[in-house]
């Protein structure tokens, strides 16, 4: 029967495309559902404007997990990541930050702010480099459970307890301050000088619907620390073609092993007959039959929206409803007729061309304060006045993206509330696009004579286009209150569901989110064991 | 030469106090010095105007721990606990009031005017937080765990603490883990809907702390403060200084000596070892041990000094988060206020509590963060009076009005150009919450305002932290007061530490003291 397959996979984000790579590739025959015209769910690449193709949603990779590429042979499949080798933090006044690949020079751009500053600067990065291959642990592990008293069980907790108490006391206790500070009070244990703070504390609230004074935001920035491009940790890359080359070379990988993915097809339920999910219903009314699927949407979709309610404990809707999934970001992405210039002229500051300032990330975050206050109005129920932004200019890193010497720029904006005051309409979306470009603007005094076209997304409009719950981009809150066997809900934290032959593999399950894999990966391995 | 003390303890606050007391009975001679002349530390009660006592720190003594109160007899040395029947009144601008009280049935009825759902679900939320507590409550009385080299007793202890936890059951364990790092905010969203019932139960949670409900940990902070059971709340008679004189007459009657009005200008430490004590009036007391119930601030940085310790330790020291945020106003008045709302004297017995909304204190908080106060104040008021009409004259009563937020830190400001603003909001906020007098009105009350540097000042509580340190979830447990020194020593040889600075925290517990008192008995093998 040709529409009987051994797994079917709801999504073809990254994760969906891993865990089809991982299954195709033991031999299973495997076909993943997606409901757009195109595969990446959030990391795709789409020429919005003629000429300028954007990394839509997602636009950087570093968590993405090492033995996936090599498990998939992903650079066979075309992979290609281009690393982002520095991060410029713009100040008003005209002074700024940049952090590179030459380490001297670093060291002089903060003691130019502190030297006290620049002489902690590599501890810092020693102690943040030797915390995120000591969590990168859990990346690899199906978090245990810690209420079973079966051998099991007790061995992946005593085994986590061995990793951890392996560390030794002293970074046992920095790990615990990780889990529980706020991204502000840690970095302020090592640095005074505000425009270092603050840059390096807003990767604390990159994608959650925290503060950088909020607790529990420093574990996020670790999270952003996990990134490994060819083993060094905390680079940033960029895919070649955007995020949404990575999902094509994933694509091809899952294809390779023999893999079928059908775009435009939009699943609307799991079918379920006595307890066992059976294969899945699309809108078009085709059905399809397979043994074993996997949903990759987060844990709304998957448990509230794909199945109903009647074959789930009642503690398990309770608890995926009590489930946070906050929508905190926008995204704004600029055409841009050739590259702004810098406030300042910094080109003359350093004796060389201000291009290569803007070849990495450039980040808007001068202040701690400035990026408190971006978040007590998103508290509140408004965007930003003047937002936390995180800038690249892929076109610098890869030519292709834009036509020759013109520029796309994409813009990671915090803090766009999904529940916005009023709620998101047309207006209130070009307000929120103007609020980005009039703050840009004070960094790049050009920058309005410049843009071409604008692409505003409010976390609605990401929601309506991924799919993705309230627009977020982790799929749920990095919060203790969510991790490890508590990702999505106690009990449910291995991938599995109460519906037999029904799994989850998207960033909503363990290790949550970031075009890292993962969930992906590990979902597919747990569903190989019962097959 | 001087006598020789086994035991020297600064300070005579209730954990210094209850150390004291503990150690003298295991026969040491011990002597306490206090630098005020009061007793009791934060939890003192003075005579600020003829014949009006008050409470100038803490109000309620709800968190001691029942075990101390019974070892030390402290019943015998005058120690009388008073009850009341309403524990949290929230009178409301525009809305009828809500009380509840210590019976859950009586609760339901206040709390089904605002919503009948959250009235349903408020005996399942009392037991939960009650389950919980019982659990956090086995970890009070014991020292830390040192995760370096774990000793089998303590293994023994915490695994005790453990399988508690685990003898909840999976799914109650599991909840137990979930909901303790949580925000305030989002663990009583999943409870209840009514906004005057999440205000007025969120305060407890963030009592000392410089964080709002939207922080993550303020529930752990919330249990904390219920830890002797939900709303377990307690006046003392005669004061909260009543229990600092119980603390201090058990100490005594073991032989401890107690010397008020002798503050400390240093520790001597001689080859990294705490030899004496040097007092401000030149004085040199000797001591095999030294116990400082002050906070790490001053017991580091003042008593022993930065010379005397490691670079690491010293940065570890210099990196707890103090960040002080409650002021105190107490008025003295002719005669009892009537709150709007309010239908019966009885309701005014507990907290009187100002905290419309998660959100109107959210945003209390807010201001507080960027270093103002917010003209829209969270108020928790006390009228002592009632548990105990001796602390005024005759027919005369004491208001007593716990502020958040009032930033220890101001932007571009001192605490002396804001006093008079800070009263005038408070009292501007109360103008909404009393019946005006035509006889009395409030404004023109004596009043006496304790600002968080007030706090700084005469209460030696570092940026006026109450709690002597954030209680914040990595200022907890094996982190408290500096990672790695969990267990009440510290790296000086010999000297100790007794305060609220020490596992667990703040709050009159007499559990720091308790601890400390025990970590010394052990280690010397007595």
């Amino acid at each position: 029967m040709a529409n009987k397959y051994d797994v079917i996979i709801i999504g073809g984000g990254h994760n969906g495309l891993v865990a089809a790579g991982y299954l195709a590739r033991a031999g299973k025959r495997v076909l993943v559902l997606e409901r757009r015209h195109l595969v990446g769910g959030a990391s795709v690449t789409e020429e919005i404007f003629p000429g300028f193709k954007f990394s839509v949603f997602s636009y950087v990779v570093s968590l993405f997990r090492p033995e996936i590429i090599r498990d998939l042979k992903l650079p066979q499949h075309g992979l290609t990541i281009l690393p982002l080798e520095s991060t410029l933090t713009p100040l008003p006044d005209g002074r700024f930050l940049y952090r590179g690949n030459d380490h001297w020079e670093a060291m002089r751009s903060i003691a130019q702010f502190s030297q006290r500053d620049a002489d902690a600067y590599d501890e810092y990065g020693r102690n943040m480099y030797f915390m995120a291959k000591a969590v990168k642990y859990i990346l690899g592990i199906v978090p245990p459970d810690p209420t079973s008293f079966k051998p099991g069980e007790l061995l992946g907790l005593a085994n986590l307890a061995r990793h951890f108490l392996g560390l030794g006391e002293e970074k046992l206790y920095l790990l615990a301050k990780l889990m529980t500070m706020s991204a502000a009070d840690f970095v302020a244990q090592w640095f005074e000088s505000e425009p270092l703070r603050a840059t390096l504390s807003a990767s604390g609230i990159i994608g959650t619907f925290m503060g950088p004074r909020s607790p529990g935001s420093a574990y996020v920035l670790l999270h952003h620390y996990m990134g490994e491009i060819d083993g060094a940790y905390r680079a940033w890359g960029f895919h070649k073609g955007g995020t949404g080359g990575l999902a094509d070379v994933l694509a091809r990988a899952a294809q390779s092993f023999g893999a079928e993915i059908k775009v435009n097809a939009a699943v609307k339920e799991v079918v379920v007959k006595n307890g066992r999910a059976t294969g899945v219903a699309l809108e078009n009314g085709d059905e399809y039959q397979a043994d074993v699927v996997i949903s990759s949407l987060d844990p709304k979709l998957t448990f509230l929206k794909l199945v109903e309610e009647k074959y789930l404990p009642g503690d398990l809707v309770e608890s995926i409803r009590k489930f946070n999934i906050y929508g905190s970001s926008g995204k704004v992405n600029l055409a841009l007729d050739r590259l702004p210039d810098l406030a300042g002229n910094p080109m003359q500051q350093l004796g060389h061309a201000s291009r290569r300032l803007m070849a990495g990330a450039i980040s808007i975050s001068p202040h701690t304060d400035y990026l408190e206050r971006a978040f007590d109005n998103a508290k509140y129920g408004e965007f930003s006045a003047r937002p936390y932004i995180d800038i690249i200019l892929p076109s610098m890193i890869d030519p292709e993206m834009a036509p020759p010497g013109k520029h796309v720029m994409s813009c990671f904006v915090q803090y766009a509330p999904y529940n916005l005051n009023g709620g998101w309409n047309d207006a209130q979306r070009d307000a929120f696009g103007d609020a980005v470009v009039n703050t840009l603007a004070e960094f790049f005094p050009n920058i309005k004579e410049l843009i071409l076209h604008r692409q505003v997304l409010t976390p609605v409009d990401i929601e309506r286009t991924t799919g993705l719950s309230q627009g977020n981009i982790f799929q749920g809150e990095l919060s203790l209150s969510q991790l490890l066997f508590l990702r999505p809900a106690a009990g449910y934290a291995r991938y599995r569901t109460p519906i037999k032959g029904y799994w989850q593999c998207g960033s909503g399950a363990h290790p949550g989110g970031g075009i890292m894999g993962a969930p992906g990966r590990l979902a597919a391995l747990e569903v190989l064991k019962e097959m | 030469m001087k006598k020789r003390y086994d035991i020297i303890i600064i300070g005579a606050g209730h954990n210094g106090l209850t150390a004291a007391a503990y150690l003298a009975k295991a026969s040491k001679s011990v002597l306490v010095l206090e630098k005020r002349d009061v007793l009791g530390g934060a939890a003192a009660t003075e005579e600020i105007w003829p014949g009006f006592r008050v409470n100038t720190g803490a109000e309620d003594a709800g968190m001691f721990q029942d075990s101390i109160v019974k070892e030390l007899f402290l019943k015998m040395h005058g120690l009388e606990f008073r009850q009341s029947d309403a524990v949290i009144f929230a009178p409301q601008v525009d809305a009828p009031a809500l009380t509840l009280y210590r019976d859950i049935a009586k609760s339901q009825q206040s709390i089904a005017q605002f919503s009948q759902r959250d009235a349903a679900r408020y005996p399942d939320f009392v037991a939960q937080v009650n389950g919980f507590t019982a659990v956090l409550r086995d970890m009070l009385l014991q020292t830390p765990p040192d995760l370096g080299t774990p000793h089998l007793g303590e293994l023994v202890s915490w695994g005790g603490v453990g399988l508690k936890l685990r003898r909840m059951g999976g799914a109650a364990m599991m909840e137990f883990m979930r909901v303790l790092p949580m925000p305030l905010r989002e663990y009583l969203d999943d409870w209840f809907e009514s906004d005057a019932l999440k205000g007025a139960l969120a305060v407890d949670g963030l009592t000392g702390t410089m964080q709002g409900p939207w922080s993550a940990g303020t529930t752990l902070q919330y249990f904390y403060q219920h830890i002797n059971g939900f709303l377990a709340q307690r006046a003392v008679a005669g004061g909260m200084g009543a229990l600092s004189e119980a603390l201090a007459s058990a100490a005594r009657q073991n032989g401890a000596e107690i010397r008020t009005g002798a503050g400390v200008a240093r520790i001597q430490i001689d080859s990294g070892q705490a030899i004496a004590v040097l007092l401000e009036n030149g004085d040199q007391i000797p001591a095999n041990i030294i116990l400082c119930s002050a906070s790490p601030h001053h017991t580091f940085f003042d008593f022993v000094g930065p010379q005397q310790l490691e670079p690491r330790f010293m940065r570890a020291a210099r990196n707890i988060v103090y960040r002080g945020s409650t002021a105190k106003l107490i008025l003295a008045l002719d005669e009892l206020p009537r709150f709007v709302g309010q239908t019966d004297g009885g309701q005014l017995h507990g907290r009187i509590r100002h905290a419309p909304s998660l959100l109107y204190i959210e945003k209390a908080y807010d201001a507080a963060k960027h270093g103002r106060f917010s003209p829209h104040l969270v108020l928790d008021m006390r009228l002592p009076t009632l548990a105990d009409p001796t602390l005024a004259p005759p027919g005369k009563h004491l208001l007593s009005i716990t502020i958040r937020y009032a930033p220890y830190c101001l932007a571009d400001s001192n605490w002396e150009n804001e006093r008079e603003g800070l009263v005038t909001a408070v009292l501007d906020t109360l103008a909404h919450l009393i019946t005006p007098s035509p006889h009395h009105p409030i404004s023109q009350s004596p009043n006496l305002l304790l600002t968080p540097a007030d706090y700084e000042h005469q209460y030696s509580l570092p940026k006026g932290s109450i709690f002597h340190g954030q209680m914040s979830l990595d200022q907890l447990l094996v982190m408290r007061p500096v990672a790695g020194w969990g267990q009440y020593r510290t790296p000086i040889e010999n000297l100790y530490l007794c305060g609220a600075g020490a596992h667990p925290g703040g709050g009159v517990t007499g559990a720091p003291g308790y601890n400390a008192a025990q970590a010394v008995l052990n280690a010397r093998g007595s």
